[in-house]
């Protein structure tokens, strides 16, 4: 599925750049408006791929190995330029931001040493007022830089217009999340959405229609938090292989990207967009990095997940907590996660990694074992 | 109906042949790049020397290799496998810490039910397992077997800092060229074992009654440090190694009544 999905995704890059669109790339994001991009006429690409020992061997002319295995595994991607990457070679710019250390760390690399021009997008995650002017400010440079690239203004007409070319997008992919189809088919509706945006939605309605409900009878339900599962990665298939079944994805390739929607009300009750976007970051309580009280929230949502799935279908979820290595944010927060998880009576299993093979028959105990404890 | 349960590990393949909760036969022996090969072999060898035939015995597998072996009626994680095994030398088992070739474990079982409800395993290096006591043990030039007696004669334990296997073997040789004694050195290495394992097993909560087993606690040493570090007595089962075996053959029972 993989080098076909990539391979197909080259060529409608391709296509958008004869258009004469601009593709500008970003480490994935939960606070970094595409639709500003998308608004300006340009392609949003999420940098959304997983790694590989050749990939992370590959960076470590650029940083050090003990830096996240994500950060590492997007800097071997343009070292190594592997054959069915070969549409990043078409990006136009790449945002470099501090959404964290993997982000800063291979956007300024990938801009520095790789020669794409960069963008720069910074925020401070916090919801005090003085962080929601300066989120506000940065929208508008943001904006500025977008506008000099395009050479004329972006109307405010086309922002609402992209607006809600995402909301009604993000609200398909909500119905896809209710759907009962096995977690890798769900994974990678998600992963391709995330791709293609809302050109997606032809697709996502075919997807819906024809949706068969797939029986997991067999399997222990999970929900996934953490890092997310990037496209190529082998987690899912061991997940299943060890016998468990992802119905929830609490993560940013899942929940975290998609349940950023606004209601009608909201939507028309703003004419400014930038109010907005404004109110969508207010709102954003959940988002990976926001602090203070950024456990707090993940504790109460997913014992939320976990007890109405429960009344629903009168089984108990598990929790794997993925950890992609060095990914400081998660790391260090896992063992209070675990901790008050465990106090609710709600399984959870700390499970970090990198993206080595070497690591594949560990990987398969610790999940299979975590399975026959449920 | 007789059970055996198959332990194949990444340095050692172990057999328990069991009949309710007695041990009849074991084998242990040291696995090859192909666990089903020695698999095989190991329990071609007990059937016959019990006048078994394939038909007679219940399969169950464990451990690393315990998705290679195609004769395993069924598998069962080496979690698992030790949490039960504790238990049939120890009813009271609260804890398991196991060391094993390639990887070290830290199990809590709950004492209400007898299940694992939490474990730890350490990272893929091999750093605090048996693996990395037979690194040391040849840089120092000492027989495996010799080196935990060696080091329970020290009276002032060298100092190795480095938790990487590799970096601790050239600490090692350094600490040899500055004249540090070898016996202190072996104490050493048994200590910054211990300190990891424990450092592993705290995380999870282990406690008394905790069963030391595998491979490497049969090693007093390793034993005797992760005492000190623990701050209390830990046992060790007649079988050291042979735990997870024990422990999948009673599982394997225990599927037949089902």
């Amino acid at each position: 599925m993989t080098v076909e999905l990539l391979s197909n995704y080259y060529y409608y890059l391709k296509e958008k750049k004869a258009e004469g669109k601009k593709i500008i790339a970003h480490m994935a994001h939960d606070n970094l408006p595409e639709e500003l991009i998308d608004a300006a006429g340009f392609v949003p690409l999420n940098m959304i791929f997983a790694g590989n020992d050749e990939l992370m061997n590959s960076s470590h002319d650029y940083l050090p190995p003990s830096t996240c295995s994500f950060a590492q595994s997007c800097i071997g991607l343009f070292s190594e330029k592997p054959n069915n990457f070969n549409f990043l070679e078409l990006i136009d710019y790449f945002i470099v931001s501090n959404h964290c250390v993997s982000d800063i760390c291979a956007s300024e690399i990938i801009t520095k040493y790789f020669s794409i021009p960069r963008l720069n997008f910074y925020m401070s995650y916090t919801l005090s007022e003085n962080a929601l002017k300066y989120y506000e400010l940065e929208l508008k440079d943001l904006k500025n830089q977008l506008e000099k690239i395009k050479g004329s203004e972006i109307k405010e007409e086309n922002l609402n217009e992209s607006i809600k070319r995402y909301n009604n997008f993000k609200k398909k992919l909500l119905e896809v999340n209710n759907l009962e189809i096995k977690g890798k088919t769900k994974l990678e509706i998600f992963q391709k959405a995330m791709l293609y945006g809302p050109d997606f939605l032809p697709e996502l309605d075919t997807i819906i229609q024809n949706s068969q409900p797939q029986r997991s009878n067999n399997l222990k339900e999970l929900i996934l938090t953490g890092c997310s599962i990037f496209i190529n990665d082998y987690l899912i298939d061991l997940i299943e292989e060890s016998g468990g079944n992802i119905v929830f994805f609490d993560t940013w390739i899942g929940d975290n990207y998609f349940s950023q929607i606004f209601d009608d009300a909201i939507l028309n009750s703003k004419e400014n967009p930038y109010d907005l976007l404004l109110y969508r970051y207010r709102n954003n309580v959940g988002g990976d990095h926001m602090v203070p009280e950024y456990l707090e929230n993940k504790v109460t949502k997913l014992e939320k997940i976990f007890q109405n799935y429960k009344k629903k279908t009168g089984k108990p979820l598990g929790v794997i907590n993925h950890i992609i290595k060095f990914c400081d944010h998660i790391s260090i927060n896992s063992a209070f996660l675990k901790e008050k998880l465990q106090e609710k009576k709600i399984p959870i299993l700390n499970l970090e990694r990198d993206y080595s093979r070497a690591n594949r028959g560990q990987l398969s105990t610790r999940i299979e074992a975590f399975i026959e404890m449920m | 109906m007789i059970v055996c349960g198959i332990d194949i590990g990444s340095l050692q393949t172990k057999l328990a042949l069991m009949s309710a909760k007695e041990l009849i036969d074991y084998r242990t022996e040291r696995s090859t790049f192909n666990f089903k090969k020695i698999g095989h072999n190991l329990f071609d060898d007990i059937l016959e020397k019990n006048n078994l035939k394939r038909a007679d015995v219940y399969v169950m597998s464990t451990g690393y290799g315990r998705n290679s072996i195609d004769i395993a009626d069924d598998r069962i994680t080496e979690i698992t496998a030790h949490a039960k095994g504790a238990q049939y030398f120890y009813p009271e088992a609260h804890s398991v810490i196991d060391i094993g070739g390639q990887d070290s474990k830290a199990i809590v079982i709950s004492k209400k039910t007898g299940n694992v409800i939490d474990f730890q395993m350490n990272d893929k290096c091999a750093a605090g397992t048996g693996r990395f006591l037979e690194v040391m043990a040849h840089a120092l030039e000492i027989p495996i077997e010799e080196i935990g007696e060696l080091a329970l004669n020290s009276k002032k334990p060298a100092s190795i800092s480095s938790t990487c296997t590799v970096f601790a073997e050239s600490e090692v040789i350094s600490l040899f060229a500055r004249g540090a004694s070898k016996i202190d050195i072996a104490a050493g290495i048994h200590k910054s074992i211990a300190r990891r394992v424990a450092g592993m097993a705290k995380r999870i909560g282990v406690g008394q009654t905790l069963v030391f087993c595998g491979g490497v606690a049969k090693n007093i040493a390793v034993k005797k440090y992760l005492e000190i570090e623990l701050g209390y007595e830990i046992v060790t089962p007649k079988y050291p190694q042979l735990t997870g075996a024990i422990g999948a053959a009673l599982i394997g029972q225990d599927n037949m009544k089902k």
